[in-house]
Order: C-alpha cells, then sequence, then structure tokens
C-alpha cells in the first residue's frame, strides 16, 4: 500500500463512499451521473456514476493495511496499521460524533516494532480489533486490542517512554496494553473472525493456518500449509475459507481442516488479493500482480461438505474491468455483484459483473431467463391465431379435450371405409352402375360437402349434356374448363367423365380428394397391375408427406410409423403419433424406438403441463393397449412375520432394493377374504394384517394400515383406539392421560408410532367432543 | 514445541578489514539487492578484528576467494525452535535464555558445537552438518523435529538405535573463557525491507567507512568495541548497532521496542575461540537461564558476543565472574 500499490474499501454501511489508500486516505462520494457533462472535480467510474473527492487524511503515515470500523457509527473511524506496528484510529471527513472523537487519535503500539500486516475487526464486538504482526523474537504477533480501553497510569508511564524515543506528541492516547496476546514467535500474515463464536480467530502465520480460540488461548488448532495469506471466510457458508500463496489459492472447510477441500487452479503470477462476493453465495473474486483481469471462481454448485470423491464443479469466468493493471478492487457490499477497481495510477472504475444467464423454455409459449436476483419472463405477444397454430397449443387444448378418442373413432371409420371400397370392387360392378354411382353416391355426397358459393345447379346443367362421344365439344369444354373448379370432388368427376378409358391420372392423383376415395377409385377402375402399383406409388409419396391418411394404406405397421416419423418431424405433434401408434397391434410397431420415443415425450409433455391426471389417464390407456408398459408396483404390504410380500400382482419382476421377495399367489384372485399371510400360511392367529378385498370402498376404521417405520399395522379404527384408548374413556384425563399408548400394540416392539406421526398428534375433532 | 531444521546450508567466513575493499561489490549486493542473488540467510557483523559473514552457499558463490578471506571448513545447518504457542507463558525471559536448557545443554552434554545468531526476530543455532544424526538423537525426546524442503515441513523420524558414538563422553568439564564488557551501549532494532533504500547510505557508511584505526585486541577492559550486526534472513531484516550510531539514522524509520532498551555486550574469549569447541553459549546461557536475564547471542569467527539488558549487566558480570572463580 505504501508506495505505488493502493488499495480501495467500500464503506460497509454508507454505500454511497468509498476510501483509496495508498500514501493517505482519500473518501470519494459515488453518485449517478444524472447528466452527461461532468461536475467540476468529478471523476467518471463508469456510464453511470462518478466521484468526488470529499476528504483527504494524510495523518498516518507508513500505512500498511487499512480496515473500516464495521458499525454503523462514527461513518468514518477507520483502523491503520503502520509499518512499525502501530495501529492508529483515524477519521475522514466532518464527524462531529462525540463517541469518534474520543477514538480518533487513538494508538495502539506493540512493545516491539515490526510491521503490521493485517487488520480485522471482531464484526460481532466491535470493540475488538486484531492486528497481525511480523516476526519478534520475544513478541506476540497477534494482537486484540479492545478500543474502548482506557489508558492506564502504568501505560502511561511507558507512554512517556515512548514520546521520548519516537517523539509522539499525542502519549495521552496511546495504548500498549493488548486485551489477548497470541503467536508468541511467529508471523502474522493476515487474520480473520469466524463468524461462529465472537471469540474465534484464523490467521494465516508463518507457513501454517491456525484458529485461535480466546477462550482458551494456550490451545489452537493448527495445520501447516504454504497458503496462509488473505485468510478470508465465505460470508454465506461460515465453515468456507479461501487463502492464497504465490499464485495459487486453497480453498478449506474449517470442519475437516487437515487439507484444503480443494486448491484452484495456479495463477502465473503471485496473486495479490482474493475476495468473496458479499452479495452472492460462492462467488470468489481474485486478483494477480500486473494484470487487467478479475478472475472470479463461481462455487455456488460446488457440493457442500465437500466429499473426496465428488469433482467439484467450479465455474471460472474472468472480467476486465479496463485497460490498465489493477491495483485492487472491492466488493460493493449491498449493492449486487458491484465491484470498483483502481489501478496503481489512481484511475477508479465501478462496474457490476454480470451473473451468466440461464434461459429455459416453459412447456406453454414463454420464455424465462435468470440473471443474478432477477428473473425476466417473456411472453409471445402475437396474435391469438398465430398461437393456435402452434402445435403444443393445439396438443394442450386436445389433451384437455377427450380428442383422442375423436380420433382414433375416425381412424377405425376410415379402416371402414377403405373396406367397404375394397369389397365392392370383388363385387364387379358394371361401367355404367359404377357411373351412376360414383356421381350420386361418392362424388356427390363430397361436393355437397364443399359447398361454397357454388351453384350446383350449374353442375347439374353441365352434367346433363354428358355424352359417350370421344369428341364431342362438351368433353373438350369440360376437360379444359374442369380445372378452373375449385372443388376437387366436381374436378375429378370431370375429369373421370372426360378422360380416356384406362386412364384416370386426373382423378388419381387429385391431391385434394380424400385418400380413401382415390383408393377406392383405384379398386374400381384399375386393373390389379395398375393398382398395386399405383398403391405402391401412393404409399411412398403419403411417407414421404407424412400424410396421416396414409394411414390407411399402409395400416400401423413398420411403414406406418415411417409415416409417422416424418409426420412428427414435419409437425411436431407427438400426441397424435402416440395415440396412433398405440392402436398398433403387432408389438414391433410398439416397441420400434421412434414410438416408444414419442410415447415418453408425450408423457413428459404432460407431465411439463402438470396434467398429471391426463398422464395417468394415458398411462392407463397405454397399459391396456400395450401390457409390457404396465408400471412396476409401488407400494407393497408385507407381512410382519416371514418378511414376505403380501401381494397379488401377477408380475414376475421382484422388487428390488428392499430384502423382501416378491410373493406370486397362483389362486385364485377372487378368493374373497385372506386372513392370513400367504407366505407363511397363517400360522400366526394374532397378525394384524386385514387383507380383505372387498370392491366396494371400505370405510376409513376398516383400512389397513401401517407404520412405516417399523411396520407394523392394523385396521385404522383399531389403531386409532390403541393410541388413544385412555381418550376415549377418560376424556378429562386427555393431556395427561392421553400419551399412555404412545408404543406400537405388537408386544416387545418399541416403535412411538403415534409419535412419529405429525397428525398422530392432532387429535379428531369428533373424539374431543366426547 | 517443534525444532525446524531450515534449508539453509551456511557458510561461515572472515573478512579481513584490509580485504574489504574487494568485497564491496558483492556484500552491497547481498545488503540491498537480496533479488539478485538467491542468497536467503546473509549475516555480516563487524567486530573490532574482522567482518563475520555467514550466508548461505548461494550467497557464498558471490564472494571470490582471496588472501583476505578465511573460511571455516565445514557446512553449517540452521536451527530454529518454534514455540507453536505451547510454550509455557509465564517465563518472561527472552531469546537464548529460552532455549538455554532445552537446546544448547543438552548439545553441549553431547559435544556439539554450536554457533548462536540471535536476530530482532528470532534465534537460530548453527549446528555442523555432519553433526546433525546427533543433534536429531539429542533433541527429539524435547522437539517434535521437522526438515524444511521447499518450503514444507516435514517430520524427521527418530531411530532410537544409539550407535555408540552417540554416547555422551565423560563430561570435561568446559574450559572458562574470560568475559569482558565494553561501555558502550547497543540497540537491537530492525527496518522493514521496502523503507531499507532509504538508510541505505547511511548503512553504507556505517559499515564501511567509519571505523577509526583498529584497536589493539584484548586491549584489557574496554571502554567501547567497535561492533554492528546486520543480518537479512528470509526477507526480514534485523541490525544491531552502537546507540550512538542509531542517532545518525532517521528515527522513524528503525523500528524497535516501544520501551526502547537498551543493551550492554559481554564479549567471550580471550584467545579466538575456534569452532570445535562445544558447550561455550551454554557456559554463558545457562547461567543467565538460571536467574532468568534475557539474553541475545552472536557469534562470530572468534569471539561470541552476548546482549543484556543494561539494567541487568552488573548481575551479569558478577554471576560469569562468579562462574570463573567456582570454576578455578
Amino acid at each position: 500500500m505504501s508506495g505505488s500499490k493502493p488499495d480501495i474499501l467500500w464503506a460497509p454501511h454508507h454505500v454511497d463512499r468509498f476510501v483509496v489508500c495508498d500514501s493517505e486516505l482519500s473518501l470519494y462520494h459515488i453518485e449517478s451521473a444524472v447528466s452527461s457533462e461532468l461536475k467540476a472535480g468529478s471523476l467518471r467510474l463508469s456510464e453511470e456514476t462518478t466521484a468526488t473527492l470529499l476528504s483527504i487524511n494524510s495523518d498516518t503515515p507508513y500505512m500498511k493495511c487499512v480496515a473500516w470500523y464495521p458499525k454503523y457509527d462514527p461513518e468514518c473511524l477507520l483502523a491503520v496499521g503502520q509499518a512499525n506496528g502501530r495501529v492508529v484510529l483515524t477519521s475522514l471527513g466532518q464527524d462531529h460524533n462525540s463517541k469518534s472523537k474520543d477514538l480518533i487519535g487513538k494508538e495502539f503500539v506493540p512493545k516491539h516494532a515490526r510491521q503490521c500486516n493485517t487488520l480485522a475487526w471482531n464484526p460481532l464486538d466491535s470493540n475488538w480489533l486484531a492486528a497481525g504482526l511480523d516476526k519478534h523474537r520475544a513478541d506476540f504477533s497477534v494482537l486484540i486490542w479492545d478500543i474502548s480501553s482506557k489508558y492506564a497510569p502504568e501505560t502511561a508511564v511507558a507512554a512517556e517512554k515512548v514520546r521520548l524515543s519516537t517523539g509522539d506528541p499525542e502519549a495521552g492516547l496511546v495504548v500498549t496494553k493488548p486485551l489477548y496476546e497470541l503467536g508468541q514467535n511467529d508471523a502474522c500474515l493476515s487474520l480473520c473472525w469466524l463468524p461462529r463464536d465472537q471469540k474465534l480467530l484464523l490467521a494465516g502465520m508463518h507457513r501454517n493456518l491456525a484458529i485461535f480460540d480466546l477462550r482458551n488461548t494456550s490451545q489452537k488448532i493448527f495445520v501447516n500449509t504454504k497458503a496462509v495469506q488473505g485468510v478470508t471466510v465465505d460470508p454465506y457458508f461460515h465453515d468456507r475459507v479461501a487463502s492464497f500463496y504465490e499464485g495459487q489459492v486453497a480453498i478449506w472447510d474449517l470442519r475437516k481442516f487437515e487439507k484444503p477441500v480443494l486448491t484452484l487452479t495456479e495463477q502465473p503470477k503471485p496473486l495479490t488479493k482474493v475476495a468473496w462476493c458479499p452479495t452472492r453465495t460462492g462467488l470468489l473474486a481474485t486478483l494477480t500482480r500486473d494484470s487487467n483481469i478479475i478472475r472470479l471462481y463461481d462455487m455456488q454448485h460446488t457440493p457442500t461438505p465437500i466429499g473426496d470423491e465428488t469433482e467439484p464443479t467450479i465455474i471460472e469466468r474472468s472480467v476486465q474491468p479496463c485497460e490498465n493493471y489493477i491495483a485492487s478492487f472491492a466488493w460493493h457490499p449491498t449493492s449486487q455483484n458491484r465491484m470498483v477497481v483502481v489501478t496503481p495510477n489512481r484511475t477508479m472504475s465501478d462496474f457490476t459483473v454480470f451473473e451468466r444467464i440461464s434461459l429455459a423454455w416453459s412447456p406453454v409459449t414463454s420464455l424465462m431467463w435468470a440473471c443474478g436476483r432477477h428473473l425476466y419472463e417473456c411472453t409471445e405477444e402475437g396474435k391469438a391465431s398465430s398461437l393456435e397454430k402452434d402445435i403444443a397449443t393445439k396438443m394442450r387444448l386436445r389433451a384437455l379435450s377427450r380428442w383422442f378418442r375423436c380420433q382414433v373413432c375416425l381412424f377405425q371409420l376410415g379402416y371402414m371405409q377403405l373396406s367397404a371400397s375394397a369389397v365392392a370392387r370383388r363385387t364387379e360392378i358394371k361401367y355404367s352402375e359404377f357411373t351412376q354411382y360414383i356421381s350420386s353416391e361418392i362424388l356427390f355426397g363430397k361436393v355437397t360437402m364443399y359447398e361454397g358459393d357454388l351453384n350446383l345447379n350449374v353442375v347439374a346443367m353441365a352434367l346433363s349434356g354428358y355424352t359417350d362421344e370421344k369428341n364431342s365439344l362438351w368433353r373438350e369444354m369440360c376437360s379444359t374448363l374442369r380445372l378452373q373448379l375449385n372443388n376437387p370432388y366436381l374436378c375429378a368427376m370431370f375429369a373421370f367423365l372426360t378422360s380416356e378409358s384406362g386412364s384416370y391420372d386426373g382423378v388419381l392423383y387429385e391431391n385434394n380428394m380424400a385418400v380413401r376415395d382415390r383408393v377406392a377409385f383405384a379398386c374400381k377402375f384399375l386393373n390389379d397391375a395398375q393398382l398395386n402399383r399405383f398403391i405402391e406409388k401412393l404409399t411412398n409419396e403419403m411417407k414421404d408427406a407424412g400424410n396421416l391418411e396414409g394411414i390407411l394404406l399402409t395400416g400401423l405397421t413398420k411403414d406406418g410409423v415411417d409415416l409417422m416419423e416424418s409426420y412428427v418431424d414435419r409437425t411436431g405433434d407427438v400426441q397424435t403419433a402416440s395415440y396412433c401408434m398405440l392402436q398398433g397391434s403387432p408389438s414391433e410397431v410398439l416397441k420400434d424406438e421412434r414410438v416408444q420415443y414419442w410415447i415418453e415425450n408425450y408423457r413428459n409433455l404432460l407431465d411439463a403441463w402438470r396434467f398429471w391426471h391426463k398422464r395417468a389417464e394415458f398411462d392407463i390407456h397405454r397399459s391396456k393397449l400395450d401390457p409390457s408398459s404396465k408400471p412396476l408396483a409401488q407400494v407393497f404390504v408385507s407381512c410382519n412375520f416371514c418378511g414376505k410380500s403380501i401381494s397379488y400382482s401377477c408380475s414376475a419382476i421382484p422388487h428390488q432394493g428392499r430384502g423382501f421377495s416378491q410373493y406370486g399367489v397362483s389362486g385364485s384372485p377372487t378368493k374373497s377374504k385372506v386372513t392370513s399371510c400367504p407366505g407363511c400360511r397363517g400360522s400366526k392367529s394374532d397378525e394384524k394384517v386385514d387383507l380383505s378385498k372387498d370392491k366396494k370402498l371400505a370405510q376409513f376404521n376398516n383400512w389397513f394400515t401401517w407404520c412405516h417405520n417399523c411396520r407394523h399395522g392394523g385396521h385404522a379404527g383399531h389403531m386409532l383406539s390403541w393410541f388413544s384408548f385412555i381418550l376415549h374413556v377418560f376424556p378429562f384425563y386427555l393431556l395427561s392421560l392421553s400419551r399412555d399408548h404412545t408404543e406400537c400394540p405388537v408386544s416387545a416392539c418399541s416403535c412411538k408410532c403415534m409419535q412419529l406421526d405429525t397428525t398422530g398428534n392432532l387429535i379428531p375433532a369428533e373424539t374431543v367432543q366426547v | 514445541m517443534d525444532l525446524h531444521i531450515l534449508e539453509h546450508r551456511v557458510r561461515v567466513l572472515s573478512l579481513a578489514r584490509r580485504g574489504l575493499w574487494l568485497y564491496t561489490h558483492p556484500l552491497l549486493k547481498l545488503l540491498f539487492l537480496p533479488q539478485r542473488c538467491r542468497c536467503k540467510f546473509f549475516s555480516l557483523t563487524e567486530t573490532p578484528e574482522d567482518y563475520t559473514i555467514m550466508l548461505d552457499e548461494e550467497g557464498f558463490k558471490e564472494l571470490p576467494p582471496s588472501e583476505f578471506m578465511q573460511v571455516a571448513d565445514s557446512t553449517w545447518l540452521v536451527l530454529s525452535v518454534v514455540s507453536n504457542g505451547r510454550a509455557p507463558s509465564g517465563c518472561q525471559a527472552t531469546g537464548v535464555t529460552k532455549i538455554a536448557r532445552s537446546v544448547i545443554a543438552p548439545l553441549a552434554e553431547h559435544h556439539v558445537s554450536v554457533l548462536m545468531l540471535s536476530t530482532y526476530q528470532t534465534d537460530f543455532i548453527l549446528v555442523r552438518e555432519r553433526d546433525l544424526p546427533v543433534v536429531i538423537h539429542t533433541l527429539a525426546g524435547e522437539f517434535d523435529i521437522y526438515k524444511e524442503e521447499n518450503g514444507e515441513s516435514i517430520p524427521v523420524p527418530c531411530d532410537d538405535t544409539t550407535n555408540g558414538f552417540l554416547k555422551p563422553k565423560s563430561a570435561s568439564s568446559p574450559t572458562l573463557h574470560p568475559v569482558q564488557s565494553p561501555q558502550n551501549r547497543f540497540c537491537i532494532l530492525t527496518v522493514a525491507p521496502d523503507t531499507l533504500p532509504a538508510i541505505a547510505t547511511m548503512l553504507i557508511d556505517v559499515l564501511f567507512y567509519s571505523h577509526g584505526p583498529p584497536k589493539e585486541p584484548g586491549a584489557g577492559d574496554l571502554d567501547s568495541i567497535t561492533f554492528f550486526s546486520f543480518s537479512l534472513i528470509e526477507g526480514y531484516i534485523s541490525i544491531v548497532m552502537d546507540a550512538e550510531t542509531q542517532k545518525r539514522f532517521p528515527s522513524d524509520l528503525l523500528l524497535t521496542s516501544s520501551s526502547g532498551e537498551l543493551w550492554r555486550m559481554v564479549r567471550i574469549g580471550g584467545q579466538p575461540l575456534g569452532f570445535d569447541e562445544c558447550g561455550i553459549v551454554a557456559q554463558i546461557a545457562e547461567p543467565l537461564a538460571a536467574v532468568d536475564i534475557s539474553a541475545y547471542y552472536i557469534s562470530t569467527f572468534n569471539f561470541d558476543h552476548a546482549l543484556v539488558p543494561e539494567e541487568g549487566i552488573t548481575e551479569v558480570i558478577e554471576l560469569l565472574q562468579k562462574r570463573q572463580e567456582s570454576g578455578r
């Protein structure tokens, strides 16, 4: 600090002030820059802030370290450690507080002069100031001063001597008797009080870290290490301490003090400052010599306590607040992640370290991101129609309605139609008959579906001119004008009527016509070879396009999955895919990993929407269609004598993780009542398990209940009356006697079942009324 | 208590006054530019007879051999006692006195020759490298012994096998050396390393230019003695100088005890003591420890020097004279 290297400190309470100290102390006031112009005498620290120099104190030469009084009042009281080991209390600015008047100018003088390396105010008792000094052969290196102590007469004599030797004009304010003296014949390089207790002090001594307990000063805990510089406690995790040595930072856990729990990557240059962020957990800033970057280590997600086996996750970042080398930095005490840095030529810069931004999409169209303590939500403000078009919205609405049932019905209907047309082909209807059929039944039926502003009478008029003649004007007109028709069925109809016999491309490749109709048409009018070729071609077309109508051709087969794949690729609609594929009876289809993937994703989607019930319904629906997807039993009832599970589950998969083996009963599940454990065949008559399998819902009293701790149980009613036996009989002794049966009713079991149950301590309302 | 065997391997040498001109450059480098040479242990003591230099092998390379330089034959290892806060805190006496009983006396009994170097910060005990097994064996009972290697303290295992040569020889009563007490007063002080440049010129003047013509050694009861000691060990500076000399320095840069205490010297030896005799430190330190007087001890190439608080000098002289009488 003395000489060229300035240090910087924020006021702990008056958060708009800071001090820069090199050979003198300069107090600055920081304010937001309202206008773009600088006021006279103020310095720009950032785009938003400027600093004004309030006062300078150059009373204390040979400064080695400075510490700001931690209490709100007096405001600008600073302790300065000097090169000769003296600690001086000084102040900046005008402060007319009487308390501070008593304190300012007070000096704390060690017996033997040597450099004061560090100072630390006790955070709990602000009268205590610890000073760490260099080594002396006979003196102590950690001195704890009580700033409120009055100088005693005998020390005044000593002070007299001091005055003679050093020419100190204010001998009356000299204190020479420390409250505690620690670390004899050792050097103290860094100090910090442990927030756990007022009397615990952590010191970086020469080649070891020591925890001094002032309640018993002869005892200390210490660990030999080179990392003794800059000890500092994590303000959010009081057992975590950082210290450094040259380029290496060591992180210690005070509960496991034998060795550092982790060491950070070594820097090529020696470190000069290490500080935990006071406004954010687990963020450590480090600065090395001759560097213009501050390196940050984020230990927020490092597991605590850190085990040997886990690889700690530390996110390392660096920030460059300015172009010049940084002499020192200081975190702002309250403003989040804010920091001020000072360069060797005393230019300062105020900046905020931005948090890494994490981003998440919600399952319903909104976007969320977190930055520091702020959470931003971004919802799309587009038109409602664009939202509706979104497949996620669609799926969500469908899931809420009973959409899937309709869909399934539709598919079934489609199947029926397809088979009907196939039947029609087999019956070899005559050509003319079909003309009639197609015009009246199928096509005209469809034509009516496309009503629009088309006058069907006009169509009827055009139709009435139909002639068999190949080169008639009617045919010529119709074949050209039909392309102007919007209605695909009408268009197809005229194509059919005007086509050469055996060439039905105008009908078959009318893409706007329903696939089933085109197939029906093909069945009727194409010969077997043509039909096969057409169907094959159409199938491939459908598969490539992901057109769901194509399912009619592929069926729910491997080809159907391919088709569905391109459909999902095109739309993202896993809902339809899941429901359709569940219908596929061949198990290969269900086993197809794409199908499983769609189903799992749909389930996850439902979970993400919190549609738990819909998901459960879907699971039930699924397990009906795909028995292999049935979930494993998750609740087991065990016999308390043989320890085996009492279960009718036919699933042969043993439950893992617990000791008891699955018991499968081969007998009829209609067996009305089992009164004994099927595992040990009921030799125990006093068994407290009721396996009533009544279909109707039992009264609460008849519910089977058991303790999760000792696994004993019985009918809920019986259990209740056991634990509140006295209560029923003697309601007046309710308070004193109700605790009589606190233990499990099973003999020799001392489990306090009822007390383990938090609701067990509540008295049922009806009982109290008795 | 812990005993640390430090990394330094120290050579002890004497430089004749008339040969000083040859060594000025390396000495200035060792004094003021420690970062230029990798010397971590350097001590320079001016006595009326010569300059005694103790420095590690890195520093020793800086000094060219010449007819003016006498080098003690062996390499010395540096021991340091670390109390670790477990020392009994009742004892007020400091320095050599504190370790007299626990280190110096046992080593004297086992015929280990020691050199002492007290500094403002601590006391160093120098033993010959070849004596190290005996030292470890002798002190293992009293201390946890650590050897420092690359800055790490490594515990030294102690094998209890007693080799024949380790047995104490018949305790011959040590030679009693005469003591002298010059009249001048000394102060012991330190300087912050970053303020050393501020006093450099003064220091050069005092060290190399300010002595008068050499006095005849052993000229009876000395009125005053030329004595100046400077050490720079592991970055710490320690200076012993005459109280009159101190007045020439700016007072705010020299750091000393707040009581401003002054010290008187006891100079041991009428004839040069050599390096083989053991028990010299012990015969001074032990009586002082017995009466709880703190002392400060600097061995040089020829003689040993003890510093005691000026209030205690008469008591010390009496004590040592009594010892001499009883020894006879």
